[in-house]
């Protein structure tokens, strides 16, 4: 089980791509980079009160480097980190996760107003190049930017619900050339049902 | 009842048993319907004492309404072999009361497809549940400015001369939490005089392109909505139709279905599974009206013998044959295909060429083997007397009922010369 989002999740999503030989088919014309965009949301905010969210959510955000995470400084995400005491121009490992919590615990809604986590993935002829978080503003030209709540995320990366029809539902809300994903349909399908469905969610 | 030439629907228990009930059932309860449907005023057929009624709240029984559903929201689960016998047997009992079970399922089953959130507990599970015909769906798509050519609008490459053609007339505006919707749509809209509700296609703003476009649920029981008089006609009487004016109607966001940017193609993809519908039905129809033809000509005698011994109806007959079968064998198997692409991979990316033409071949088969079997009639088929009036006024209405075959055809064109 891996908690959504965490380092030990890119992981798994990495893995699981390398590993469905339907999804390496599907997608082997496939040429386009996705910028997912997690907007923080009530169930974001109850789920960061339990100690393996907050550790896999802080193991994804030591993925990047100081200077990378510097850029969150002045955005909602930023000054959440700053409420919670998580430092952007430096080492996040030695955080004590109780205190987080407790921190954690005084946010309200309106505090996460407006947070987003921003996860990277290229994807190419049936491989997933890279996946990584990132800052504000960083790869804004991908071919593909998805963006929905926390709660909405989970349904899809869960495989609770197809991708499509959170989309069509506006619960994700997709920029990109619509054309090229209709035709490359199957590769988004077994993107959902295989690659991230394949892992599985805590 | 036929010889089944495909071994894998022949040698299967459970599907000649679905066959023969569905036929029992067209036979027993949907054709004895149609005839007297067929002989009422458009008024009666929509009255609600009318056996219209009754015949939709069996086959509602039967849950031939939502054939189409997903199976995770109120579908039966069926295969395309299923489905298919279904709706062949439907459309040898009455292509009328076939297209209105048809569009009943349009709304809700849209909705199963691509919607989620409160409208599939509110709408589409109450929808699939009811047997007593509480809910009864219709299909808004033309317009009094634009016929059959609504459906070029689902073809991309068609998008400049979509707007040479017209721009539309049922417009959705976003208001506060909700839509607006307001113009007229056309009066060959199936099932619309007796509908509860309507799969409704509208344009958006900046209203430059029936391409640029929305599918959405509307209830027909608002102070918005008017229903124009049911259409006198002279095929399909057994499925009223007639027009609906929208002034001002509203609907919550929820019931907005399809939007941009996904609208061209999905729309593509529902005409899919409505064709590969029509194609199937008229099959039934041609089936019934070569049954019709077949068992006349063996017990009607001319020249002393009967006129099936006669070489001019013996190739009558065996042209009838072929059609039947080919059209049953062509509109299974692209049925096949579209159900492996909505229902099992769920990728939506059917072949429109091939849906398409499954329409227009199970349509153009139909008008062939009714205008023969009615030949070999005589003149008694022109009378009341035989069913084969009947099927053959159907048949001719199919070839401009869910879009007239030429357009259907051109449609089909553009995407051959795409994607072929």
């Amino acid at each position: 089980m891996a908690i959504f989002p965490s380092k030990q999740w890119v992981e798994a999503v990495l893995e699981a791509a390398k590993k469905s030989e339907n999804y390496k088919e599907a997608a082997k014309d496939w040429e386009g980079d996705f910028l997912c965009i997690v907007e923080g949301d009530e169930e974001f905010l109850r789920e960061l009160g339990r100690k393996e969210v907050m550790q896999g959510f802080m193991s994804l955000m030591d993925m990047m480097p100081v200077e990378q995470r510097a850029k969150f400084k002045g955005t909602p995400a930023g000054n959440v980190f700053e409420k919670l005491g998580i430092p952007l121009d430096g080492s996040i490992k030695e955080l004590n996760v109780d205190e987080l919590l407790n921190k954690t615990a005084k946010l309200s809604a309106e505090d996460i107003k407006g947070v987003s986590i921003y996860v990277w993935a290229d994807f190419w002829h049936g491989a997933v190049r890279d996946m990584a978080p990132m800052a504000p503003g960083e790869h804004e030209d991908a071919v593909f930017k998805l963006a929905g709540t926390y709660s909405a995320w989970k349904l899809m990366v869960s495989g609770k619900q197809d991708t499509i029809r959170l989309i069509m539902s506006n619960k994700l809300r997709l920029q990109g050339n619509m054309s090229y994903m209709m035709k490359h349909m199957k590769a988004v399908v077994l993107l959902t049902k295989e690659v991230f469905a394949g892992v599985p969610i805590d | 009842m036929y010889f089944e030439i495909d071994a894998k629907v022949r040698e299967d228990k459970g599907l000649c048993l679905l066959r023969n009930e569905t036929h029992k059932f067209a036979e027993e309860v949907i054709r004895p319907a149609a005839k007297k449907l067929d002989r009422m005023s458009p008024e009666e057929v929509v009255a609600k004492d009318s056996p219209y009624w009754d015949t939709l709240k069996e086959m509602k029984k039967m849950g031939h309404h939502r054939l189409f559903f997903h199976r995770d929201y109120g579908g039966l689960g069926l295969s395309a072999a299923e489905a298919h016998i279904i709706l062949e047997e439907l459309g040898w009992g009455s292509v009328g009361l076939a297209t209105a079970i048809g569009v009943d399922q349009v709304p809700a089953g849209v909705a199963s497809l691509f919607a989620m959130g409160d409208i599939i507990d509110n709408l589409v599970i109450p929808w699939a549940e009811d047997t007593e015909a509480k809910f009864h769906g219709c299909w808004g798509v033309t317009e009094p400015e634009c016929g059959s050519d609504y459906i070029l609008a689902t073809q991309e490459s068609f998008l400049p001369h979509v707007k040479e053609l017209h721009c539309g007339q049922v417009r959705a505006d976003k208001q506060g939490d909700g839509w607006v919707i307001n113009g007229p749509k056309s009066s060959w809209l199936s099932s619309a005089p007796a509908a509860t509700h309507v799969g409704l296609h509208v344009t958006l703003p900046p209203y430059d392109s029936l391409a640029n476009g929305a599918f959405c649920i509307v209830p027909l029981d608002q102070k918005g909505v008017t229903k124009g008089k049911p259409i006198d006609k002279l095929g399909l009487r057994d499925d009223p139709q007639g027009d609906l004016v929208f002034d001002n109607a509203y609907i919550p966001d929820d019931y907005m279905i399809i939007r941009p940017p996904f609208y061209e193609l999905r729309v593509g993809q529902i005409l899919c599974l409505t064709s590969c519908f029509m194609g199937t039905i008229f099959t039934g129809l041609a089936r019934a009206a070569f049954e019709e033809a077949l068992e006349y000509s063996k017990s009607r005698i001319q020249g002393g013998k009967p006129l099936c011994e006669h070489q001019t109806i013996k190739h009558k007959l065996y042209a009838m044959f072929e059609k039947v079968e080919s059209a049953r064998y062509y509109t299974r198997k692209v049925m096949e295909h579209v159900w492996e692409k909505t229902y099992i991979e769920g990728t939506f990316d059917a072949s429109s060429r091939h849906a398409l033409s499954a329409q227009i071949y199970g349509k153009r088969s139909a008008f062939e083997v009714a205008y023969e079997a009615l030949q070999v009639f005589g003149g008694y088929g022109l009378t009341k007397d035989f069913l084969i009036e009947k099927l053959f006024r159907d048949a001719r209405a199919g070839l401009i009922e869910d879009g007239t075959t030429e357009v259907l055809g051109l449609s089909a064109a553009y995407n051959v010369i795409a994607e072929y």
